[in-house]
């Protein structure tokens, strides 16, 4: 992306700065959007949390008691029988859901134009998700980058904002600052050494929180299509790697990213974790439905 | 040098860097064309895969050899080859360079002398002496001696052509001399350059030289050959020249050019001769006026003496002789010769006395009116000779014809019109086109009641130059040995015509005196002929060079230019002369290829052909390619080649689609557009540049012409879109202009098509489409229309007032809501001084009428507005009243005082 400050002369610059902030932001509009339209696919309903307490839907009539007070008496039901009733509602207070999109270099990488971004495909599963999950009247924040966690629009607003352009650090998920028995949902390619998310779900763990992890791959990493001598680089730069005739390194690279796949679901299984894995040239409705079932299990 | 064949080198050593090909093959070989980059994000699990890297990868072969290839032409290329070079040898003897300086060496010059010199350099590289002969120069017999060949090549630096023939003959004596005294010794290397052209002494120079060596003959290049203008001859519409060439192998084109004195250019002609032809003749019309004021006329395409003819003053103004009559006595303004003086006198030189006076005088033209008659011997001799002789009519030639006359006359005349005369008095017919009077135009007011009857089998259509409208004829002219006779069939005085008193008379003779000049000035028989001004070689009139001679004038018929009497302006007295190189008789032979002991070839240009320059050119290109390649094999092209393929085409589109036809396209768009615009009458709206917007604006437009057919008798065909800086504006009655806050400043020619348009009675109806945010601009002009009205001249402006003619052209409206209401509409605020007869040529409001006109093309709404369905309906009114105020102006003005008016009457 050109920076803004490539060009001389005020106007220009001006021009060029909000064009930048305009090129910034332009994919967040229609991520939101491809995350609604897959989030109205999936199917939703409303829970409550079957007890009484404060909500909108009726669960049960009960005696009046004296500290109730004139106003809680529901006069319908009291009028039918000699007793006076008291309507109480089923408690629908809402679960908080913790999202992370790891914001890595490797994440910024799509190895065809015709399909997106690791990145972007984590951040459309997510955004869907937090849309569902707010439907259903939960809170939802970005862990490390939301300051609380929020629900309706509003807070389905800033999710989506967080996500769709949010840093998504490192560090959010080395100390997650969350409440205890929270839900979280950790999208990434999880393409660190299997040591480093050992440790980094440990700390989830000593808060007792759990949930869903997403691993998204690019096709080209599953399938390694190289052939002939080519020069490998590692997104972002740094390390390079030559090889003579790519297809001769392509045997033992399958069997090491299986190996890879095998570690972080055995990882995931461990820290009881539900792991969620997608290829971007996949549909996105096909993760997104996977992560709702998964957190529609806990929550 | 290093030569193979036609191929040599001049540095041949590079070559030997050939060598290293195979070094560099190997080098290639080993080189292997960079890897592709892949970005690769699980480059940990990749790290340490097996790779057998120890085969060596190398590039195609076919990149190899091409870059091999490339190697080669660039070390080719270093070595400067030469395409058959000039390996011509300098013989062993000394060099004798014979070259020709006339007027016919000019065209090849540059050639001959550089021939010269290149055999001279080779002379002086290969020590010999040499010497130097030219033909035309007069030079001394001495200075022809061996001496070093570079002395010779500086002398030859200051070599000019001349503006003669070269005297071959003069030079083979001065070379005959220069052997026989010895300083030429007999085994010499002779260089004949010659301008190809034979003279007298051709055969007496190649003999001579012949004797003293090996003569080498060269002629110029066809092409580089000398052509001449021969002397002009005076025809009655101008004049005629005649073209000569010696070599005759190729078709050429020559335009030639008379000037006047001032140099300027009076008459143009281009005469195309074809191979073969030697000689051709080009006839220039020329009025006689003009004419006379030709000094010189050259070939343009060619600087030598010989392509001019200074003409001198042979076609200054005519010496006219007007015979004086015994019998006129002094009644001016009845007599024929005064009539006939004062008609000639402007144009000629006229003297009027006896014939023996005159004939001395040796005039070129004599007129002879009817009192002044006579067929003497003199008078015929003159005539013969060329002169000519205007004649006109009168009651002694009525009576008796005699000699000197173009047709045979009949008897007694005749007599029109008179008292005892059946036939009324007859005029003029208009001049044929055949005649030297075409173009002139007949008077109708001339009436001619007498004149002299030709006998009709004599006045034959060539003879006759005027007639009347019974087709009697008027003015007859017939040749007569090498002149002519023009006759006049009524009197020079107004006694048997009207015609010497119309204007037209003089330019009648003014038009015969063209017939004259043939027989030029009078030749002095004594005194000399001294030089005014020279010719030099290139054709130009120069200073006079020391060493001229006077000519004698009774030599001066046979006076030939020569370098002591060269070319050029001469003067006797009063009496001013031309000598040309070329004189009557004179033509052109080629050198004959046959002259003994002489071999002939062409001075031809080195034919030598380097190409270092081109082979680099092509190694440029082809590692151009390679870069191409190179990045392909990288894997680094994807994007590249489509946009580079695109590029390449659209630059190669650009190559060949040739100008014209483009032109020709923007013509014809350009016609399509101003007939489609006009054919029908249509509003117009202009095109903001902005595809929504424009849409928008054009269905607003389309929904206005659908209102306005639907609702009124004007029916205009859909809507064109134009754009302000191009198309032309003039054809529409109403131009809707949205102008949006960025609208750029009109160019210089848009602003004034703008004015020009509202000047001429156009509507342009303004709207900044901003009733709604007006507010927010706080009274400040709307930036847009500002920078548009900047340029155009727009009058004072005035919101409309409650009575304008806007209000009730054709509904009765007292607001002009579009998609807002509100905001203000202004018009021109006093349109009466305009020429538009008090209609204004601006509308300027902000109430978006567009949106609220705009419908679909099934004619539904497009826009919400803001008063809704009402407001809709007010905006369409306000359209057609606009539409109307268009086409109509101030014609509904007038309704405007219906209120006063009612009320009188009901007084």
């Amino acid at each position: 992306m050109a920076t803004p400050f490539t060009r001389s002369g005020k106007v220009s610059h001006a021009a060029s700065l909000r064009q930048a902030g305009e090129r910034v932001a332009m994919p967040f509009p229609s991520l939101v959007a491809e995350a609604e339209r897959i989030a109205a696919t999936v199917a939703q309903g409303v829970h409550g949390r079957r007890q009484r307490g404060i909500g909108e839907t009726f669960w049960e009539y009960r005696h009046h008691r004296a500290e109730d007070g004139a106003s809680a008496v529901d006069w319908r039901m009291s009028a039918r029988t000699q007793n006076l009733f008291v309507r109480e509602n089923e408690w629908e207070a809402a679960n908080t859901v913790w999202m992370w999109r790891d914001g890595s270099a490797s994440m910024d990488w799509a190895s065809s134009k015709s399909i997106p971004t690791k990145r972007d495909r984590a951040a459309i599963c997510l955004i869907a998700l937090a849309s569902l999950l707010t439907r259903g009247g939960e809170r939802v924040a970005v862990l490390g980058e939301s300051a609380a966690p929020r629900s309706g629009e509003l807070g389905m607003e800033r999710v989506s904002a967080r996500l769709a352009m949010g840093p998504g650090s490192m560090e959010s998920v080395e100390s997650p600052r969350m409440a205890k028995h929270g839900q979280a949902v950790i999208a990434s390619d999880f393409l660190d050494p299997f040591e480093t998310w050992q440790a980094r779900l440990a700390r989830f763990s000593a808060m007792q929180a759990g949930g869903v992890m997403l691993r998204v791959i690019d096709p080209s990493e599953e399938d390694f299509p190289y052939t002939g001598r080519t020069r490998f680089e590692a997104p972002g730069g740094g390390e390079t790697l030559l090889f003579g005739r790519a297809e001769e390194a392509s045997q033992a690279y399958r069997a090491r990213w299986a190996r890879h796949g095998d570690a972080v679901a055995d990882l995931a299984r461990r820290a009881n974790w539900t792991l969620v894995t997608h290829r971007t040239d996949r549909p996105a409705t096909q993760a997104v439905l996977a992560l709702h079932r998964a957190l529609s299990r806990d929550v | 040098m290093f030569s193979l064949g036609p191929l040599a080198f001049a540095a041949p050593l590079a070559l030997i860097a050939l060598i290293t090909l195979p070094i560099l093959w190997r080098l290639l070989r080993a080189t292997p064309p960079p890897p592709k980059r892949a970005i690769f994000p699980p480059l940990r699990l990749l790290k340490d895969a097996p790779d057998d890297a120890e085969t060596p990868h190398h590039a195609p072969w076919w990149l190899i050899l091409f870059r091999l290839l490339m190697a080669a032409i660039i070390i080719i290329a270093l070595a400067r080859p030469i395409w058959q070079p000039d390996t011509t040898e300098s013989g062993p003897r000394p060099l004798l360079i014979v070259m020709d300086d006339g007027w016919a060496s000019a065209p090849a010059w540059t050639a001959m002398k550089n021939e010269a010199e290149r055999r001279l350099r080779r002379a002086q590289a290969a020590g010999h002496p040499a010497a130097l002969v030219l033909t035309a120069a007069s030079s001394d017999a001495d200075e022809i001696r061996l001496s070093d060949a570079g002395a010779v090549a500086r002398r030859l630096e200051s070599a000019e052509p001349q503006a003669w023939s070269p005297d071959r003959a003069s030079a083979a004596e001065r070379i005959r001399v220069a052997g026989e005294t010895s300083r030429l010794d007999g085994s010499l290397d002779i260089v004949w350059l010659s301008d190809g052209i034979s003279t007298t002494g051709a055969e007496d120079l190649a003999r001579t030289l012949s004797t003293l060596g090996r003569v080498d003959a060269m002629t110029p290049v066809p092409g580089r050959n000398a052509m001449a203008l021969g002397p002009p001859a005076v025809t009655p519409d101008g004049f005629a020249i005649n073209l000569y060439r010696a070599e005759a192998s190729q078709g050429v084109t020559a335009s030639l050019v008379a000037t006047g004195d001032d140099g300027r250019a009076l008459a143009r002609t281009t005469l195309a001769i074809d191979p073969g032809i030697r000689e051709a003749r080009a006839e220039i019309s020329l009025p006689l006026d003009l004419r006379n004021r030709v000094t010189a006329i050259r070939i343009e395409e060619q600087a030598s003496a010989g392509a001019v003819q200074l003409t001198g003053e042979a076609w200054r103004r005519a010496r006219v002789g007007v015979i004086d009559a015994a019998s006129e006595d002094g009644q001016p303004l009845l007599s024929d010769l005064h009539y006939v003086t004062r008609a000639l006198e402007p144009y000629s030189e006229v003297q009027r006395d006896d014939l023996d006076t005159l004939l001395l005088n040796d005039p070129s033209v004599l007129v002879m009116v009817d009192a002044a008659r006579t067929d003497d011997e003199r008078v015929v001799q003159f005539v013969e000779d060329g002169g000519l002789l205007i004649r006109f009519a009168g009651p002694r030639l009525a009576a008796r014809g005699d000699e000197l006359l173009p047709v045979e006359l009949r008897e007694g005349g005749r007599l029109f019109g008179g008292a005892m005369a059946w036939e009324n008095p007859q005029r003029m017919a208009p001049f044929s086109p055949n005649s030297p009077f075409a173009g002139l135009t007949a008077n109708p007011d001339a009436v001619i009641s007498r004149q002299v009857l030709a006998e009709p089998g004599s006045a034959t259509d060539d003879r006759v130059w005027a007639r009347l409208d019974d087709g009697t004829p008027l003015v007859t002219a017939a040749r007569r040995g090498r002149g002519w006779i023009v006759l006049y069939h009524v009197t020079a005085g107004p006694e048997w015509s009207e015609l010497p008193l119309t204007g037209l008379f003089p330019r009648m003779l003014r038009r015969t005196l063209g017939l004259a000049g043939g027989a030029g000035a009078p030749r002095a028989q004594s005194g000399r002929y001294a030089l005014e001004s020279a010719l030099n070689g290139e054709g130009r009139l120069d200073a006079v060079p020391p060493g001229v001679q006077p000519i004698p004038a009774e030599l001066w018929e046979t006076a030939r230019a020569s370098a002591s009497t060269p070319p050029g302006l001469y003067q006797l007295g009063s009496e001013g002369a031309a000598l040309n190189v070329m004189r009557v008789g004179d033509t052109l032979t080629a050198l004959p290829a046959t002259l003994g002991g002489v071999r002939f070839a062409a001075i031809e240009a080195a034919r030598e052909t380097r190409f270092a320059g081109p082979l680099l050119a092509l190694a440029l290109i082809l590692l151009a390619i390679d870069a191409l390649v190179a990045l392909a094999l990288a894997g680094r092209l994807p994007k590249l080649t489509f946009s580079g393929r695109s590029a390449a085409a659209l630059v190669a589109l650009g190559l060949v689609i040739p100008l014209a036809p483009h032109v020709d396209a923007q013509e014809s768009y350009r016609d399509s557009f101003a007939m489609e615009a006009s054919l029908e009458m249509r509003f117009a709206f202009v095109r903001t540049g902005r595809a929504a917007f424009d849409t928008r604006t054009e269905a607003g437009m389309r929904g206005l012409t659908e209102a306005v057919s639907g609702r009124s008798a004007i029916e205009p065909a859909s809507p064109m879109g134009i754009n302000i800086e191009t198309d032309e504006i003039l054809f529409f009655p109403l131009i809707y202009w949205p102008v949006t806050n960025d609208a750029a400043p009109l160019s210089e020619q848009a602003a004034e098509r703008v004015s020009d348009y509202l000047q001429s009675g156009g509507l342009i109806v303004f709207d900044t489409q901003d009733a709604n945010l007006a507010a927010t601009r706080a009274g400040a002009p709307h930036p847009g229309l500002a920078r548009i009205l900047a340029s155009v001249d727009v009058p004072a402006l005035a919101p409309v007032s409650a009575d304008h003619v806007l209000t009730r052209t054709f509904y009765l409206l007292d607001n002009f809501p579009g998609r807002w209401t509100g905001g203000p509409v202004w018009v021109e605020a006093d349109p009466d001084g305009a020429a538009r007869d008090g209609a204004s040529g601006v509308v300027i409001g902000s109430n978006d009428w567009a949106s609220a006109w705009a419908v679909n093309q099934s004619g539904d709404a497009l826009s919400t507005v803001e008063g809704g369905e009402r407001q809709r309906e007010m905006a369409r009114r306000f359209g057609v009243n606009l539409a109307m105020y268009a086409l109509t102006g101030n014609y509904k003005a007038d309704q405007v005082h219906v209120p006063a008016l009612l009320e009188r009457l009901g007084q």
